[in-house]
């Protein structure tokens, strides 16, 4: 008997599960047309973040409960994590650098794999992990060593494992890869480490090199002239992307010039820093950019999430891309071109008197770091962080987590820097906080950046936002609520007490036929669904 | 239950991370006392700048992660010197174990400078004239110095640790006039602490009290008998911020220049045990 219900078990086991995830191209460019799975970091390659499931809406979303929940056994660090979910398996990632699988079903752990690390050099970063990527049947995931690894989707098996860039030199990785048509793009941290910037491919099958790009030019080369005679240096390209497949276009954010608050050394604009970069994947060449800030000494990396969508401007439909800055500007850009359509800000901020006809900043005087430390808003963590905004197609809103909070920035004395270490007294923030500091989710129309509403939040957050085609809108705070808005509206609809900091991008699946809402609280990742 | 559910998830999270953190084995094991001579202290400010500022803030005030002032008064300097060492497992604090015994009691010893409400008085009174004031003015009523008092204000076990004279005495006569702003070593930003906040509820009942806890969706309250209040934000017709005003009465007009002077000094020695 016994060994008939365990056989029965496995039975039931095997048949909740799919034989294996087979993620080829054409299904993650055609991720729209299958709502139940989330099948890149941002839902889509647009990174839009909206999923056309409507079994949640604004009329049931209060009858949500935990359906499961899933501890790591000892994550050593914030846990950041947003899911792929393929045919009934999630993946997430664990800190540091650690992948595993679980049955979306149960939240039931299929496989795990963590990386040998030793030594672990990680400069102005937290050790942590976003996410990772998912072709054919493979995963591919990023490691705060910055090796970038292709693990077997049913096995976690390392079937590659390829050094990005030295770790020793103060290149780490926390962001999520790019997997495209058989291609693997990477992007690493370092800017504090005043590491030089670059932006990876890979051949996705073998793990070979296709092509590397520096962001920031080697000295005596065209763009460095405007680096002031300095060594050019920054310019990382630590968070995710998003991919136009029909344009051919990779669209990667760059963090800020080193040293990051005494800009004294490194006069001029410091190409292509705090920049946005528009990338053909075959050529490996840069076909645009757009820098947002130059010469930008507040550590406002152009490092957020791009959003990529179609709309009516003056009448005539366009591609276009949209991109809350760090710097509190939020932007829309032609994605084709990388010409300017609208910008305005989104929060609070007191350095620019706007953004001029092509889309650069009127900097006000007097609003870089001083000795004495000089108020500006938005602070050094910015108007917006590492976090996702999403867009729905539906409402033609662009969902934002702004944070409303400003900073004394203390520019140091010491503009000496090595490569590899820290600047010691290149200058910080003493950051208002508290009651001093709010958060808030704005639902900005996204062709022009104007609040249609606001629901405010007791303090700043770290989590991103999810739209969805029910006409909700989920994200959490730092306290620890995870909560449902009227997408239209931004009424709140349902919430419940997680009892930690929420530092996720929520997102949502279904399976057999329901849908289930995610988001981690400290180390515990949570998943709710309807009773 | 309710209202003491941050506190409760505060203290759960502190056991369970410290034990974790101190199994992590520093490279240099000498045990980290605070160092905290002018030069000491000087070094001690390089060494957080250049480790710690990034995260915590360049005044220590939070930014990324918590504020640490008032950080070694609450938990010591052997626990310091394993978070600062080990790190916490769980979070983004990662551990420093290049650094030394002695250049951790060093950042120790400059996070003790930071965030306190010192002053320039110098406190003059009579500590043991003060301790027969503050027995007959009824302050143990509210307040529990070395486990003796009542709870519904602050612990005063060691005030005099963390507050200056000038501080105390305008809490005596103006209560609720200087509200310091503090993280706890576990929390975020530095909220202010003691608001004292006045709500409405659709009901109709209306409560004063502390703020104890906020979020976007919740308040818990902290009443002048001591009792906790739990509220759903979206439930209230009114809820009203009032910095200047204090669950605590003010001793203005009740003691005398020199009663006022002898309290504080008594205040003012409360240094207490860990």
């Amino acid at each position: 008997m016994r060994a008939t219900k365990y056989a029965l078990v496995l039975f039931v086991f095997a048949a909740a599960l799919p034989a294996l995830a087979q993620v080829p191209y054409q299904r993650v460019v055609n991720s729209d047309s299958e709502p139940a799975n989330w099948l890149s970091y941002g839902g889509n390659y647009y990174g839009q973040r909206f999923s056309g499931l409507k079994q949640l809406t604004p009329q049931n979303v209060s009858g949500l409960k935990m359906a499961w929940a899933y501890q790591p056994v000892r994550p050593a660090g914030n846990v950041e994590t947003s899911p792929v979910v393929v045919d009934g398996i999630m993946y997430v990632t664990e800190p540091p650098s650690t992948v595993t699988a679980l049955d979306a079903h149960t939240g039931a752990k299929l496989w795990t794999w963590s990386p040998i690390l030793k030594n672990v050099v990680a400069i102005g970063l937290f050790q942590t992990n976003r996410g990772v990527a998912v072709l054919d049947n493979r995963v591919y995931v990023a490691t705060i060593d910055a090796h970038l690894v292709a693990l077997d989707a049913k096995t976690g098996a390392v079937i590659w494992n390829t050094v990005v860039a030295d770790n020793k030199m103060g290149y780490a990785i926390t962001g999520p890869p790019l997997a495209i048509d058989g291609k693997v793009m990477i992007g690493t941290g370092g800017s504090e480490a005043a590491v030089r910037g670059l932006l990876d491919c890979f051949d996705a099958k073998t793990g070979k090199r296709l092509w590397r790009i520096w962001t920031v030019p080697a000295p005596g080369e065209p763009e460095a002239a405007t680096w002031g005679g300095s060594t050019p240096a920054g310019g990382t390209t630590w968070n995710a992307a998003a991919y136009d497949p029909k344009l051919n276009l990779v669209y990667w954010g760059t963090g800020n010039p080193a040293p990051d608050w005494n800009g004294d050394e490194r006069q001029g604009s410091n190409l292509y820093t705090c920049a946005l970069l528009a990338i053909d994947p075959d050529a490996g060449k840069v076909k645009w950019y757009f820098q947002f800030s130059p010469h930008e000494t507040h550590d406002w990396d152009a490092s957020e999430p791009p959003i990529l969508f179609d709309g009516v401007v003056k009448g005539q439909p366009r591609k276009l891309l949209g991109f809350a800055n760090r710097n509190a500007f939020y932007y829309v850009l032609d994605r084709e071109t990388g010409a300017f359509v609208a910008g305005m800000p989104y929060a609070k901020q007191t350095w620019a008197k706007g953004l001029d006809e092509k889309g650069q900043p009127i900097v006000l005087p007097d609003t870089g770091p001083s000795p004495e430390g000089n108020l500006v808003f938005p602070s050094i963590t910015g108007a917006i962080n590492w976090t996702s905004n999403s867009y729905s197609p539906l409402t033609k809103l662009f969902y934002v987590d702004a944070r409303e909070m400003g900073s004394y920035f203390v520019k140091g004395t010491n503009t000496h820097w090595e490569m590899g270490k820290f600047p010691i007294g290149a200058g910080g923030e003493r950051a208002l906080s508290g009651d001093d500091a709010y958060g808030a989710i704005r639902a900005l129309e996204a062709t022009s950046g104007k609040m249609k509403w606001e629901f405010r939040l007791h303090s700043p957050s770290w989590v991103g936002t999810l739209a969805t085609a029910g006409g909700l809108v989920f994200s959490g705070s730092d306290e620890g609520n995870f909560f449902a808005l009227d997408a239209v509206t931004g009424k709140p609809l349902w919430d419940v007490y997680l009892g930690s900091s929420i530092r996720s991008n929520p997102v949502t699946f279904s399976v057999d036929g329901k849908q289930y809402v995610f988001v981690t609280a400290g180390t515990t990742y949570f998943v709710f669904g309807l009773p | 239950m309710k209202a003491i559910r941050p506190l409760c998830v505060a203290a759960l999270g502190f056991f369970a991370c410290v034990p974790a953190a101190l199994s992590q084995i520093p490279r240099d094991p000498t045990p980290v006392v605070s160092k905290t001579s002018p030069a000491d202290i000087a070094n001690g400010k390089i060494l957080y700048e250049a480790t710690c500022s990034r995260c915590h803030g360049l005044d220590a005030g939070g930014s990324d992660g918590p504020s640490l002032q008032g950080a070694p008064e609450r938990l010591g300097d052997e626990a310091m010197g394993g978070i600062i060492r080990g790190g916490i497992p769980g979070t983004g604090m990662n551990g420093f174990g290049s650094l030394s015994a002695d250049e951790t009691g060093q950042v120790i010893g400059y996070l003790r400078t930071l965030g306190h409400t010192a002053d320039a008085e110098i406190a003059k009174g009579d500590p043991a004239k003060g301790k027969t004031a503050y027995e007959s003015s009824g302050c143990a009523g509210c307040h529990i110095i070395s486990g003796e008092g009542g709870g519904a204000g602050p612990e005063l076990t060691r005030v005099g640790a963390m507050r200056g004279p000038s501080y105390l005495r305008t809490t005596l006569l103006t209560p609720g006039a200087i509200l310091p702003k503090e993280g706890g070593a576990m929390e975020r930003g530095r909220f202010t602490q003691f608001l004292f906040v006045h709500v409405v509820t659709k009901d109709g009942r209306s409560v004063n009290g502390t703020r104890v806890y906020e979020d976007s969706f919740t308040i818990e309250l902290k009443d002048a008998a001591g009792r906790f209040h739990s509220f759903k934000k979206l439930e209230l017709q009114k809820l009203e911020k009032l910095p200047g005003k204090s669950v605590m009465p003010s001793f203005k007009d009740t003691l005398s220049a020199t009663q006022l002077d002898d309290l504080v000094a008594y205040l003012s020695s409360l240094k207490g045990a860990q």
